[in-house]
């Protein structure tokens, strides 16, 4: 909302202070003042900054809401649930994919109705992937049975996320609440807010602490079954309670708007009305374009049209009268939905909307229906005049020409189509032939023999130059060493991540044989598909006229961040034993989305959301170890590697393709340079590699047919180096080195040596 | 925001007058450069000294994408009075004042797109405002030159401090005392020995920079500028499902303007053809030829570098063992002069 600051200063009952801030940090500013007890969170763009602010501020000792990184958003709302059963305040951010992920969870927070507060910040729902701001993601929200607040600008993120408790906790409702803000436009904004200037105001409002008489699953003495198995005659009901504490929460919602409005002058009726008194022509938009708009029924007003704009401040439950009131003397009106409802001949908004003109008994207003804004593309006043004009033409016409359509759709100009440009790879210069793999009838174990570097340098790289990795980016050496060891031709398939979105920005692609992205967790699923579609139609004839000289190498390649949200789906690949290889290149965090830990990031290190401060420094746990949990999975083939230790690489990338075209599935994981997110110089990301593997921090090894081999040890060779020497050469770890933090670098070394000693037994002993 | 700038800043509320706004009331500055020299963080500073520091109402925010650090993004900085409404959300497209960080960068972005006969175009460089009218293809305005890189450089510090500096001294509505606190305050925490380097870089980019006005000539007019926002394939040219059909089309882009200001020289003579630097390089710009070697075998030779494609990480260096590769500061020409083009194999378009 515009805020008016004299008059808002000359209202306000309570004290508050102005911050310049965007939508993201005054959703994080909102939650350190409730102070909430848990957060279970995932990185997402654009949410993401949201727990990464409130960590911040938790190191600095601003708040003590314990913040949970889960292993993927079906966790991160699986916590929030549990959490929520648990009798205390539970808070939540995610946005697009995030939330399809989570959607599961969704209803059944609200079916067994345990209120807690998350933030959607609005983003495209893949696919194609796209991270900027729509509603497709909102839109997936209108059946989950929770109340949805929207926000048009960071002020209102804030202002509701306070309004959004108190309504989640009503006794009328007790419903979990989604407050709903435009990624980037609102989230990455920074505006004037007001905001409580104490911390006491805010609880005052809100209750200290939750109301108690409810759901508590730490209650010794009153045990409950929570998710009980439910029949036919029983459901219905349950869903009748759910949809009275629905609509109750648009009447408890104004009650709870008119106390804030009081409280701080800042005032949310259900559907904010600009200048729609005598309005002839209106045009509906929600959270931040419907700001615009007023812009342009300003200007509108100036040349005599008689515009006005509404836009809502909750869409669940629908403000179905407010709208039907604001519309009835209304000639035409635009709506504009940022999400489709692919054939439903409008987006919801548009039909929720005639649905109300039909109750309210209005046959006359005409409703013109637009999908704009998709994946982020921007509103500018002048589409907002565009708008109004649709709405001023089926006036003059007296009927709508067309009725629903996209707006901002281009056709495209035949001669910029695109063209390819290059040949496939000769398939000859890919199997050169360098490259040995025997296995010795006897052992059964595999021997490799691999030419100098030069020669392979004949090789053609499975990449073209040209992706927009940052300057000094340990992945494509990493990767291009191990593909230099794999012969012939690949099909490839990349997890989301640094390595994806950087070879694939539309409509260039990096890479020169077929390629797939599909999801941030299920790329072993997917590739499993791919491989067994391969050997189906192999066995029924029908890709012999395609070209095919050998038999394709599939190779998965993943972050480590990857590796955790997809951890089930790639143990689920290696346990069913499909022909590939899963290659993940390990820097140590989720880089992607902003350096967040992942739980390969080491004890110690400092991510965006494993902050250094008073009250923290950095991981306060271990780092995960991969390749031992693949190990155990007993796969023929598993192995580290890095590029620091070229010849290495490239013999346990032959070893690993004989394996994933003999047997089955292969793991390999590679440490990968981060200059940017590890604070290090571009570079030295070689050198930095290089010492963790004289650290012992990251052997070198492989395991073959369940056979532990050291395949560089550091110790033989006398270059063995403290951790310090390690953790010096960067900026995310050299608080290590200070005297206060000597108790976490000794536990880092010790757990360090315990897996290395563990790791050397197993060398030495077959059996282990 | 800063808790520090904040403190700093509530003393110094006046009301500032903001010397042309457009028709809703808005000064508007659009901040041009690649990742990682800090046009986004000097942004948000420039923003919050307008905001918090000299209490007008304001909104700031960057280009956000898949983006990595070398690659160009923009900063976006809307300044209006308090009671003036903010509710454009729109990216700047006519700005009053375009702050360039990098100069290469107007080889591939339109840096000026959208400007005012009035408007500034701060641009970091060496060059003469003349040659820059001509590079930029400007019309009219004000050229605004700072040799912000030599003065990072020297002054051991960072590009974009000494681009605030001059930033300050355009938006004269600001006062650069204030930002000098700020800078003193929140570096002198973590870094003491910082602070002066940085304050120097300020203003020296306060200092140095250097305008030349430029008159529309009569009878021409400004360029129309063009929304950023217009894709060049469209619905009937996109191949479904998003699917790009052109495998490994990315050889066609230009990374060059992602090197921050070195680059790798490499001497033929003195190398020994190992490969440790392709072996190391992330941006697959070393190109090999494959020759008959003195005993008659056949062998492979580094003949170079493509240039088009290396962003500058150095890698290379640190793997050379010999003095084959090293690294200099980059000069206008060189890389174009010195670059081994890679060969592709390419499709004939009949």
């Amino acid at each position: 909302m515009a805020i008016d600051y004299e008059k808002e200063v000359g209202s306000a009952k309570v004290e508050q202070k102005f911050l310049y801030e965007s939508g993201n940090e005054m959703a994080a500013y909102a939650a350190h003042q409730i102070n909430y007890h848990v957060m279970g969170y995932f990185p997402i763009s654009p949410s993401t900054e949201v727990a990464q602010f409130l960590d911040t501020m938790k190191a600095n000792g601003q708040h003590d809401i314990m913040l949970i990184p889960s292993d993927g958003e079906h966790s991160s709302a699986g916590i929030c649930y549990g959490a929520s059963t648990a009798g205390g305040r539970v808070f939540n951010a995610t946005s697009a994919q995030g939330y399809m992920f989570m959607l599961e969870q969704m209803p059944v927070q609200s079916g067994t109705r345990m209120p807690m507060v998350m933030n959607l910040i609005c983003r495209a729902v893949s696919g194609p992937l796209n991270i900027h701001g729509d509603h497709s993601d909102l839109y997936y929200a209108l059946n989950t049975g929770w109340p949805i607040l929207m926000c048009r600008d960071p002020q209102s993120v804030y202002d509701m996320n306070l309004m959004a408790l108190k309504l989640a906790e009503h006794a009328k409702v007790r419903l979990p609440v989604m407050v709903a803000s435009d990624g980037y436009f609102t989230s990455h904004q920074k505006r004037r807010v007001q905001a409580f200037a104490n911390r006491a105001d805010v609880q005052k409002f809100v209750g200290e602490q939750p109301p108690t008489g409810f759901t508590d699953t730490l209650d010794r003495n009153n045990p409950v079954s929570v998710g009980a198995y439910m029949n036919e005659p029983d459901t219905i009901n349950n869903r009748y309670q759910q949809s009275v504490a629905m609509y109750n929460a648009g009447d408890v919602f104004e009650e709870i708007a008119k106390e804030f409005g009081e409280m701080t002058g800042r005032h949310y009726p259900m559907v904010e009305e600009y200048r729609m008194e005598d309005a002839d022509v209106a045009v509906f938009l929600m959270n931040s374009s419907s700001e615009i708009i007023k812009d342009v029924v300003d200007q509108l007003r100036l040349q005599g049209v008689k515009a006005g704009s509404i836009s809502p401040n909750m869409i669940r439950p629908f403000p179905q009268r407010q709208i039907a009131e604001a519309l009835r003397n209304v000639k035409a009106i635009t709506v504009g939905d940022r999400a489709d409802s692919v054939g439903g001949h409008g987006g919801n908004m548009v039909n929720e909307i005639k649905a109300a003109l039909f109750t309210y008994g209005n046959t006359t207003t005409k409703v013109i229906s637009r999908i704009y804004g998709l994946g982020g593309k921007d509103f500018y006043a002048e589409d907002g005049h565009n708008f109004f004009q649709l709405a001023l033409d089926a006036v003059a016409a007296d009927r709508v020409e067309v009725p629903f359509d996209y707006y901002g759709h281009n056709v495209g100009a035949l001669e910029k189509a695109p063209q390819r440009v290059l040949k496939p790879m000769d398939f000859e210069s890919l199997k050169t032939g360098l490259i040995t793999v025997k296995q010795d009838e006897i052992t059964g174990k595999l021997s490799v023999k691999i030419p100098p570097l030069r020669s392979l340098t004949k090789k053609p790289k499975r990449i073209s130059p040209g992706h927009g990795a940052c300057p000094g980016c340990g992945i494509f050496s990493g990767l291009e060493i191990f593909f230099k060891g794999i012969e012939g031709d690949v099909v490839t398939l990349y997890h989301t991540g640094c390595a994806m979105v950087t070879t694939t920005g539309y409509p260039y692609s990096s890479h020169k044989s077929t390629f797939i992205h599909n999801l941030f967790q299920n790329g072993a699923a997917t590739l499993s598909g791919v491989v067994e579609m391969f050997w189906e139609r192999k066995r029924r004839g029908e890709l012999d006229d395609l070209g095919l000289q050998e038999d394709f190498t599939f190779v998965m390649v993943t972050g480590d961040g990857g590796m955790d949200i997809g951890m089930g789906p790639a143990i689920g690949a290696a346990l069913r034993g499909h022909k590939m290889i899963i290659i993940e290149y390990d820097n140590e965090g989720y880089m992607n989305t902003g350096a967040q830990q992942t739980y390969s990031t080491p004890l110690g290190h400092r991510t965006t959301t494993s902050s250094i401060g008073k009250h923290q420094q950095g991981k306060t746990t271990q780092h995960k170890d991969t390749a031992q949990i693949m190990a155990a999975t007993n796969i023929s083939y598993v192995f580290t590697g890095s590029e620091a230790f070229p010849q290495d690489l490239v013999k346990k990338a032959a070893k690993a393709q004989w394996y994933a075209q003999n047997e089955g599935l292969v793991y390999g994981k590679i440490l990968t340079a981060c200059p940017l997110n590890w604070m290090s110089d571009d570079k030295e990301g070689t050198n930095i590699v290089s010492l963790a593997v004289e650290t012992c921090f990251f052997p070198l090894y492989e395991v073959e047919q369940g056979i532990t081999t050291i395949t560089y040890n550091p110790e033989d060779k006398d270059k063995r180096v403290d951790l310090s020497n390690w953790l010096k050469t960067m900026g995310k770890t050299r608080h290590l080195l200070k005297p206060e933090n000597e108790p976490a670098l000794r536990s880092f070394e010790d757990e360090v040596q315990r897996r290395w000693n563990r790791l050397k037994a197993k060398h030495e002993h077959p059996d282990l | 925001m800063d808790v520090i700038l904040v403190d700093i800043m509530k003393g110094a509320m006046s009301v500032v007058q903001l010397p042309k706004v457009n028709e809703l009331g808005f000064f508007e500055i659009r901040l041009e450069s690649i990742g990682g020299l800090g046009a986004n963080l000097a942004g948000k500073m420039l923003a919050e000294a307008g905001v918090v520091g000299a209490g007008m109402n304001g909104v700031s925010f960057s280009s956000y994408g898949s983006e990595k650090k070398g690659s160009p993004v923009k900063a976006h900085i809307r300044f209006c009075d308090l009671n003036t409404p903010i509710r454009d959300t729109s990216p700047v497209e006519r700005p009053h004042v375009v702050g360039v960080f990098h100069e290469s960068l107007a080889k591939t972005v339109n840096v000026i797109s959208g400007i005012y006969e009035h408007s500034t175009v701060l641009i970091n460089s060496t060059k003469s405002s003349e040659e820059l009218k001509e590079v930029l293809g400007m019309k009219a305005g004000m050229i605004a030159v700072i040799d912000a890189s030599s003065i990072a450089l020297k002054e051991k510090n960072r590009v974009n401090m000494a681009m605030l500096g001059a930033m300050f001294r355009l938006c004269d509505f600001l006062d650069p005392e204030i930002m000098k606190g700020v800078i003193e305050q929140s570096l002198g925490k973590k870094y003491p020995q910082a602070v002066q380097s940085a304050l120097t870089t300020f203003d020296r980019g306060y200092n140095e920079v250097k305008f030349l006005h430029y008159e529309l000539p009569a009878g021409e007019s400004m360029p129309q500028y063009v929304r950023s926002d217009i894709s060049s394939l469209g619905y009937d040219t996109q191949p479904i499902g998003g699917v790009i059909t052109n495998p490994g089309n990315s050889f066609l882009k230009n990374l060059s303007i992602s090197r921050s200001g070195m680059l790798p020289a490499f001497e033929k003579e003195s190398c020994i053809n190992c490969a440790q630097c392709d072996t190391v390089c992330p941006d697959l710009c070393f190109v090999w030829e494959e020759r008959i070697d003195k005993k008659g075998r056949s062998q492979m030779y580094l003949e170079g570098i493509d240039y088009q494609y290396c962003k500058g990480c150095l890698k290379c260096i640190e793997a050379c063992p010999t003095s084959a590769l090293s690294s200099q500061r980059e000069t206008e020409g060189y890389a174009d002069s010195h670059t081994v083009h890679h060969l592709f194999d390419l499709i004939t378009q009949s």
